[in-house]
């Protein structure tokens, strides 16, 4: 896809009557300092270790009404004990949804109309941007004050119908103060290819609470970019844990800013990667308040020609003193021919704080290996269960037994086709 | 039961180990004696078969069968337990399951019924006491922090569970307390019956004054250059090894 091409979509865009029209100076904008700075190359330090070949040589086009099916066996996602909530190619199907009453589903106008039309701030990334101004779809799910959601909100997002669609999403969570809920969002296809390029943002209030999930289980060649924008305020904790397992390329951009006092900022993650499939996370967590905890923690299990970029960043700015903070990736390769890019980095600014860092990538340990074989054990399930043992640690903080549960399946279906 | 002959072995294409003869009965019970460097713990990964320890010429046989192109969880199925002089630790991996793990395998082979996980418990559990084990340790990581006499107690716990008919002995004394010595030597003495031999390699003549070898061999360079009963090893106690090399 080329500069002309995304040119023809947003001319599709700006000339749809649906889209409110208030929005168009907004796109128009973003649209000329796309074409301005043009689409990440390999020469920019972000972008290094992201292929986006698949993306350059494939052709996209932005969804019709007619592209969404309903005809789909929803049965393959459902996880025990959720509310499901359905979008298709980036619309909310409200009869196939159950959402909890205590949550407020509004559509990015009503939720834009009801915000003064203040549109959140970006980092205006060529993706960022393009997501600005390709903007289709997506939906806002608020909270209120004073509510806890007991049973986690599951959000479905699914694309169907004809092959190689742009889906260009925004999605908004307000959790308001001293409230609490669990989160999952999956990204899942029934078409073989597409290009979906998201922007989420959350807020986590004072006194709140947000777990949330993210699964990224994806056809083939599929491309998910997507940024996530969280902001958090005092007293609120965040736990963050992302689960991708396909797709020619997942990218995600996080940024987290720990905005206010004695908040907590739990992110980890399990990537896990077969044949020439590309994942690369890159997050920011900003600590700009004092007495924040972070970690980032993140794995990858890669097989085959996959290749991962981890770029942890944290942020400890001047004012934030007392700040604990931890980094920690390792990746096991399960193949010569796999490769793992690791980058943790910390800047730190302020002098009272306690800051780790540590990355490690290797192969099978076959001291262990042998060690497992001597005691009767064949050469496949000493493996499975070294690779298992390598990931366990961190599935097992997902709390919620259910979600911990459907994942594993995920990984052992995965770990069968991989071992 | 096991039987060694003219054993030629390379590590990185270099020989270490330059024909070895070696005969274990059923029910014997054999020490090996050699420096640091004598091929001792060659011997071992030969027999159990570890990769990159390249059998260049002669045989070994279990049972009556060469065991040479054997993988290593064969020749454990077949009867054959190394306790290691350094247990490997296995993050992940939780130690009952690996235990119960490696019995079932066993149970598979002999084609008996496998133990669903709390017939196990039970089973693990009576066997942690003739072991002194906490069973606090069951519910770690394989050898996860673990103390030195903590690993090799659970290797020999793992000895008592698969119930193999030959088992090696790799240094299981060295860096051990006295009474974790004590209690892995009536481990063993209680475990060896008439169907049972052991190959115990050993550094010192320590572990030698609790368990009784029926043979003593000594090592040197790759070779056997001795053999003889239990008073070899107080010989070498006394004199060393240096009156032994040619």
């Amino acid at each position: 896809m080329n500069v002309n091409d995304y040119q023809n979509e947003f001319n599709k865009i700006i000339s749809r009557k649906y889209f409110p029209s208030r929005l168009n100076n907004s796109r128009q904008k973003a649209f000329s300092k796309f074409l301005d700075i043009g689409l990440p190359t390999k020469k920019w330090e972000d972008w290094r270790h992201t292929d986006l070949s698949f993306l350059n040589k494939n052709n996209f086009r932005i969804s019709e009404a007619n592209d969404a099916f309903e005809n789909i066996d929803f049965s393959k996602y459902k996880i025990k004990n959720t509310h499901t909530l359905v979008i298709i190619n980036g619309h909310y199907v409200e009869h196939l949804s159950d959402a909890p009453k205590e949550l407020r589903v509004l559509t990015n106008h009503e939720y834009l109309e009801q915000n003064d039309w203040r549109q959140k701030d970006k980092k205006d990334t060529p993706f960022d941007l393009l997501n600005t101004s390709l903007c289709d779809s997506g939906m806002s799910f608020i909270i209120d004050p004073d509510t806890d959601i007991d049973k986690p909100i599951h959000i479905l997002f699914i694309c169907s119908g004809s092959e190689n669609l742009i889906i260009s999403p925004q999605v908004n969570i307000d959790i308001s103060r001293s409230s609490s809920a669990t989160v999952i969002e999956q990204y899942a296809s029934e078409t073989s290819s597409f290009f979906q390029n998201n922007c989420v943002f959350a807020s986590v209030k004072e006194n709140a609470s947000l777990n949330h999930l993210r699964i990224f289980s994806n056809a083939n060649k599929t491309i998910n970019i997507s940024s996530s924008y969280i902001e958090q305020s005092e007293n609120s904790n965040y736990k963050y844990f992302q689960f991708v397992d396909s797709g020619a390329l997942q990218r995600s951009d996080i940024y987290n800013s720990l905005k206010g006092t004695n908040s907590n900022c739990f992110l980890s993650g399990l990537t896990i990667l077969d044949d020439d499939q590309q994942s690369a996370t890159y997050i920011t967590t900003d600590h700009i308040m004092p007495n924040c905890t972070s970690s980032q923690n993140f794995k990858s299990v890669l097989n085959n020609k996959s290749s991962g970029v981890f770029n942890g960043r944290t942020i400890v700015r001047e004012d934030s003193q007392k700040t604990n903070s931890k980094q920690s990736n390792k990746n096991l390769l399960l193949s010569d021919k796999a490769t793992m890019n690791s980058n943790p980095q910390l800047e730190i600014y302020a002098d009272d704080v306690k800051c780790a860092h540590g990355s490690t990538t290797g192969a099978l340990d076959n001291e262990a290996l042998f060690y497992m074989q001597s005691r009767g054990l064949d050469r496949e399930s000493a493996s499975s269960l070294l690779i298992r043992g390598f990931v366990i640690e961190l599935m097992e903080e997902i709390e919620n037994k259910d979600l911990r549960d459907y994942l594993f399946n995920k990984f052992d279906n995965w770990l069968i086709k991989n071992n | 039961m096991l039987e060694i002959n003219n054993l030629h072995v390379e590590v990185e294409n270099k020989e270490i180990l330059s024909g070895i003869d070696l005969k274990i009965k059923a029910g014997e019970m054999h020490a090996i004696m050699g420096l640091n460097g004598s091929g001792k713990s060659t011997l071992s990964n030969a027999i159990t078969g570890r990769e990159n320890y390249n059998v260049t010429k002669g045989d070994i046989t279990f049972k009556d069968e060469s065991i040479l192109e054997m993988e290593p969880n064969e020749r454990a199925l077949a009867g054959i337990f190394m306790s290691f002089q350094y247990p490997t630790v296995i993050p992940g991996v939780n130690n009952t399951y690996f235990l119960r793990a490696a019995v079932n395998a066993k149970k598979k082979y002999r084609g008996e019924k496998e133990y669903d996980a709390a017939t196990f418990l039970k089973f693990v559990k009576s066997k942690l006491k003739e072991v002194e084990m906490d069973a606090k340790y069951l519910k770690r990581a394989v050898n996860e922090g673990f103390s030195g006499g903590e690993k090799k107690r659970n290797e020999m716990l793992q000895l008592l569970c698969l119930e193999p008919e030959l088992a090696i002995m790799d240094e299981t004394d060295s860096g051990l307390d006295i009474d974790a010595l004590k209690i892995i030597s009536r481990g063993i003495n209680k475990y060896k019956n008439n169907s049972r031999s052991f190959l115990v390699i050993t550094h010192y003549q320590r572990l030698l004054k609790y368990i009784e070898p029926d043979v003593v061999h000594v090592l040197i360079d790759g070779k056997i250059v001795k053999s003889g009963g239990k008073e070899l090893a107080l010989e070498l106690e006394e004199k060393g090894y240096s009156w032994l090399e040619s």
